[in-house]
């Protein structure tokens, strides 16, 4: 059976609803990060998919903005949690409810 | 032309003055950043905040001298199709720069009473102002999604700046959370249309889907899907039900001059990408996309108003207002002409000044435990120009007459009604007599004499230091909300004007 | 040009001024400095009574004879949407400016706001340049603007100053008008939208109203909506509840001012608004409107009997008596309509004395429970001797206005809407039933002992009734300047409604209609075109 891009899109497109059904639905601030990469290395999946299928080279550039903004991304994040954790050792996202109303 | 490995490489020729607004703010950012790292202690405490003012100052100037620039030689490309210049990337520019300095103003005196790290508080303001601006004039998707990436990511860590309190480190997390949630769905929305025409180039697509007019295309169901994952990437920017949940968290956690750079540059940033990509570059497709806006927009604008009514908390509440607020800029873009864009515009500008003002007033006001409305009793008593400028903006967000708000509201209705949907009309404005409760309760307590007869008690509070630059912000968003709700010509011309226009 | 400068023909433009001097006083008056407020009610009350000279000067200048707009003065305001500042007064609203003019400086130098005085003056002023301007404006929008402006001082006046349920009854008060006006707001939008096809896009009353460009079911619509709005406002029956409130909680200036003055922005505005915009629709929905306004009358008498609160009961029947004026008005009589202007007039002075009254007696004795009342004449028979004239003009007593009023609404309606005029004639019957018999409970019998030492009225507070007590005779003795100047107005009113309309006025606005002519046939139904 030949592999044809629309294999790859199905790919790119799983990853991405893993992660967000995974950010969705688990607690640990860090797993939660680690889906939102998933997710944005699905979309590059597509991308290069795409260029390939349309024999343009954008496609591919794009996929290098992506990585720089979630290299940025997971900087900030990965801040932002390891500065929660220090204050609350054993936190999850439900514990996140100081903000309600 | 430079020879580069024996080949020749033609770099795109660049307009730099017509990137003088952005080059000013990263220079500026990298200039704060640069010169506080190095001299560290011996940097005086005021040089970032008068970096930052003059950084935004000299953005709106460029921006004036841009906005008669294009009035004289037309609307153009620049950076090889990444980025358009035209009246309405101006005007968000003009925008931006306002909220830059207003925060900034505002920041001064919080900054120092909450023992918060200057220079980078005024680096990360600079590099968001920045992204807010490219995500305005980005004509090509990927480019407003660095734009929007550079906005969020340094919004994440202002959010997270007051790291003392843990409402700020919650807030930020949720924020960042859902932001990079949402990003994936932008990005994902992206690669659809990029896959179902095959360019990232909001004129390509533009193009593409005129070529084809009623003819079918490719993957139709793809492209709609593509529509509908940025929809959903910038409704969440936007703050828009079913997509607002971070919003309230985090505008009642962040440090509220944050808060009002949320509520109005923010917004406006997401407003103005979502209003090129479906005005500009799908506005063939209309018919698609704004009966879901309108639904949209009233769901947001009920969504909002309840919540707001049933809140305690000043901050909490204001940003349950500023969901509703959105839901009435909604109405403007679902229209889908260029008089429902020109409303939208008018409504982004002057609910921004009005929102600012109210986080200024908002963060003269800063107590542990929040800003529960009792903290705001007798304020109009107190200090009486401040309680008049908060009965001003919060009487603007009312809709009330002679404030900017009340036009703002006639002309999002006027350009819903000239398309003839009635519903979306009538449920606004119903909707909004409901919300005039909101911004009444408020009112009432500020205006609360101390001692009066009254059916609650409640001791009244003591008056709020007003530090000279934050009275001045104030006064300048009540003076704008008062000039343009008397003679708003002059800013529905610059919002009629400022109609975008797409070159490829 | 000077917003100032006129292009009508008199030589400076009163009208304007109208407006601005109170909305200057406002300003002024906000900047008197901190501890001198001593000096906000002395000077406020100047702005104020310039104003009202003003306004009384205008009357003397006011060509009687003269149906059409006077005075006018128009200044583009928003060119793109054709928006403009375009003022004017005719004979229908001559009479509600003046009693505008003057009944804002009394309320302002006689009565005590019982709090900080400095914001007291400032906001009474804005609402006094408002109601100048609702009155006023000739432009959909100019108007929409003012009578919605007029909210925020009201609002603060009642919340700043008023009693201890007044949250309660300011947030009440607000939102049910802003509910009105929201649905007024889209059909404005939607009026101008509909006809900018057919010339132009303006907001301008006159050119709105002589286009005649909406369709005969989309004018119903948007005169549904205006109608809901100016019923909230008048109110008329089901959508008064916030009244009631607002009159008992709001200070007793307050009170007056929104009975006098803020009420007849209601009716105003269906003369002005709802039968000159919309002369097919308002013929069609005149029976509706008719019955809520009987309705309104019946019950706000039934409800007013059973008040215990002496204000409440004042309040009830200020809808009883804003029936009859939508009763004269929808008519569609030269001599119903008349009498609604007059109406107007009348229900002012006579309600606006009424509430002062119950003021004085408040700060005498701290309770309005008529139970806690009993034999004040005795204590204070000055007060009962006022109180007795301004009851019996509220009763409609023949010599005093609220009779010529009350009869040339009536006789004006026998002739199209005869069956509503009967049920009306009762409504006369109760008021008097329920006012004197709080009268009585009040004033008569033998004082108990914390009755027995009220004061009676100062000088000061005889000053201040002095004026309402005056035009209360008057307008019962000699209303016929007051009728000859509204005249004019009303006829071209009523000729406007006829030419773009099916509806024919009966012949002879008598009380017996010549039974032999087709054409009373066909105006006794004429509502049902």
């Amino acid at each position: 059976m030949d592999v044809t891009t629309g294999w790859y899109l199905v790919l790119g497109a799983l990853l991405f609803i893993i992660g967000g059904v995974g950010l969705l639905i688990r607690r640990n601030p860090l797993v939660m990060l680690m889906c939102v990469e998933l997710m944005l290395n699905g979309v590059n999946l597509t991308f290069v998919a795409f260029s390939r299928r349309l024999g343009d080279i954008a496609g591919q550039t794009v996929v290098f903005f992506v990585l720089v903004v979630a290299a940025a991304e997971v900087v900030v994040g990965l801040g932002l949690i390891v500065s929660i954790m220090r204050r609350r050792p054993d936190v999850t996202a439900d514990d996140l409810k100081l903000l309600k109303g | 032309m430079i020879p580069v490995l024996g080949q020749v490489f033609t770099a795109p020729s660049i307009d730099w003055w017509a990137l003088a607004p952005q080059l000013i703010l990263l220079g500026a950012a990298l200039l704060i950043l640069v010169v506080s790292a190095l001299l560290a202690e011996r940097c005086p405490a005021w040089f970032s905040g008068v970096v930052a003012l003059v950084a935004g100052a000299g953005v709106f100037v460029s921006g004036f001298y841009l906005w008669y620039d294009i009035r004289d030689s037309g609307p153009r490309s620049i950076v090889s199709g990444a980025l358009s210049l035209d009246g309405f990337a101006v005007l968000f520019t003009l925008l931006v720069a306002v909220a830059v300095v207003m925060t900034v103003l505002v920041a001064d005196a919080y900054l120092e009473r909450e023992h918060m790290d200057s220079p980078e508080f005024h680096a990360l303001l600079l590099l968001a102002a920045t992204g807010a601006i490219v995500m305005a004039s980005a004509s090509d998707l990927i480019v407003l999604f660095l734009g929007l990436e550079s906005l969020s990511i340094g919004l994440y860590v202002m959010a997270a700046m007051q790291f003392r309190r843990e409402e700020a480190q919650e807030a930020a997390m949720k924020y960042f959370i859902l932001g990079a949630f949402s990003s994936a769905f932008f990005l994902y929305g992206i690669a659809m249309v990029y896959g179902s025409t095959g360019s990232t180039g909001l004129a390509h697509a533009r193009d593409y889907l005129n070529r084809l007019d009623t003819a079918i295309v490719d993957q139709p169901w793809m492209l709609m899907l593509g529509f509908a994952l940025l929809l959903v990437g910038l409704a969440f920017k936007v703050a828009a039900v079913p997509f607002h949940f971070w919003a309230p968290d985090v505008y009642q956690g962040s440090p509220a001059p944050v808060s009002g750079f949320m509520a109005s540059a923010a917004k406006a940033a997401g407003f103005a990408a979502m209003l090129r990509i479906f005005f500009v570059a799908f506005g063939q497709s209309r018919t698609d996309w704004s009966p879901v806006l309108g639904v949209l927009a009233v769901v947001t604008l009920v969504v909002g108003v309840v919540m707001a009514i049933i809140q305690t908390d000043l901050k909490r509440m204001i940003a349950f207002s500023s969901i509703a607020h959105a839901g009435y800029i909604l109405v403007g873009v679902q229209a889908g002409t260029s008089e429902g864009t020109a409303a939208a515009l008018f409504y982004l500008f002057s609910y921004s000044l009005m929102v600012l003002g109210t986080f200024a007033v908002i963060s003269l006001v800063q107590w542990q435990d929040g800003q529960p409305l009792d903290r705001f009793e007798g304020l109009a008593d107190r200090r009486p120009l401040i309680g008049f400028a908060l009965t001003v903006f919060l009487l603007g967000q009312a809709g009330v007459p002679l404030t900017s708000g009340f036009i703002a509201k006639f002309l999002v209705i006027k350009a819903a009604v000239d398309e003839r949907t009635w519903w979306l009309a009538i449920a606004a404005m119903v909707i909004s007599a409901a919300g005039a409760y909101i911004y009444l309760r408020v009112i009432f307590a500020i205006w609360r004499r101390p001692g009066a007869v009254d059916e609650e008690g409640g001791e009244p509070v003591a008056a709020p230091v007003v530090p000279p630059a934050s009275g001045f912000a104030i006064l300048g968003a009540m003076a704008f909300t008062l000039v343009v709700g008397f003679v708003p010509q002059f800013l529905i011309e610059f919002a009629r004007d400022a109609v975008p226009v797409l070159l490829g | 040009m000077s917003i100032l400068a006129a292009t009508g023909d008199a030589g400076f433009a009163i009208l304007n001024w109208l407006i601005l001097v109170p909305a200057v006083g406002a300003v002024v008056v906000a900047f008197i400095p901190r501890g001198r407020e001593d000096l906000a009610r002395p000077v406020g009350t100047a702005f104020s009574a310039a104003a009202g000279a003003l306004s009384v000067y205008l009357l003397a200048v006011f060509d009687g004879s003269d149906p059409g707009f006077q005075f006018e003065s128009t200044r583009s305001w928003i060119a793109d949407l054709g928006i403009s500042w375009h003022v004017g007064v005719d004979g229908i609203s001559l009479f509600l400016v003046v009693l505008t003019g003057l009944i804002f400086p009394i309320v302002l130098a006689g009565l005590d706001p019982h709090g900080d005085p400095k914001p007291y003056t400032a906001w009474m002023l804005v609402l006094q340049a408002a109601s100048f301007g609702a009155f006023l404006a000739l432009d959909l929008f100019l108007f929409f603007v003012f009578f919605e402006v007029v909210l925020v001082p009201m609002y603060m006046l009642i919340a700043g100053w008023g009693y201890d349920r007044r949250r309660y009854a300011a947030n009440k008060f607000f939102i049910y008008t802003m509910a009105g006006s929201a649905l007024m707001l889209v059909a404005i939008i939607a009026v101008v939208s509909l006809s900018a096809s057919d010339g132009g896009i303006t907001f301008d009353l006159n050119t709105l109203a002589e286009r005649q460009s909406l369709a005969t079911n989309t004018a119903r619509w948007a005169f549904a909506a205006f109608a809901v709005a100016f019923a909230i406002k008048i109110p008329l029956v089901p959508v008064h509840t916030w009244l009631p409130d607002a009159h008992t909680q709001a200070p007793t200036g307050g009170s007056v001012i929104l009975a006098a003055v803020m009420l007849k922005l209601g009716t105003y505005g269906l003369v002005r608004f709802g039968l000159y915009l919309f002369p097919e629709a308002s013929v069609y929905f005149a029976p509706v409107l008719v019955t809520l306004a009987v309705i309104g009358i019946i019950y706000g008498a039934l409800v007013a009997t059973m008040q215990t609160d002496l204000k409440r009961l004042v309040a009830y029947s200020s809808v009883a008596h804003m029936g009859f004026v939508v009763l004269g008005i929808f008519a569609f009589t030269v001599t119903g309509l008349e009498g609604g202007i007059l109406q107007m007039v009348n229900h002012g002075v006579s309600t606006g004395a009424l509430f002062i009254l119950v003021g004085f007696i408040y700060e005498r004795r701290h309770t309005r429970r008529i139970s806690e009342l009993k034999g004040l004449q005795k204590a204070a028979p000055v007060m009962a001797g006022f109180f007795t004239v301004v009851m019996l003009s509220s009763v409609g007593l023949p010599g005093l206005n609220g009779f010529v009023g009350e009869f040339l609404i009536l006789i004006g309606s026998f002739a199209t809407r005869r069956w509503w005029t009967v049920v009306a004639a009762a409504g006369v019957i109760l008021a008097a039933l329920y006012l004197l018999w709080a009268y009585q409970r009040v004033f008569h019998g033998a004082p108990d002992e914390v009755n027995a030492e009220t004061r009676d009225l100062l000088t000061r507070e005889k000053l201040v009734l002095a004026p309402f007590v005056a035009a209360i005779v008057f307008i019962g003795v000699y209303p016929a300047p007051l009728l000859d100047r509204v005249e004019p107005a009303v006829d071209s009113l009523i000729t406007h409604i006829e030419d773009n309309s099916n509806y024919r006025r009966p012949d002879q606005p008598v009380v017996v209609p010549a039974p032999t002519q087709s054409e009373d046939t066909g105006a006794e139904t004429g509502g049902e075109g």
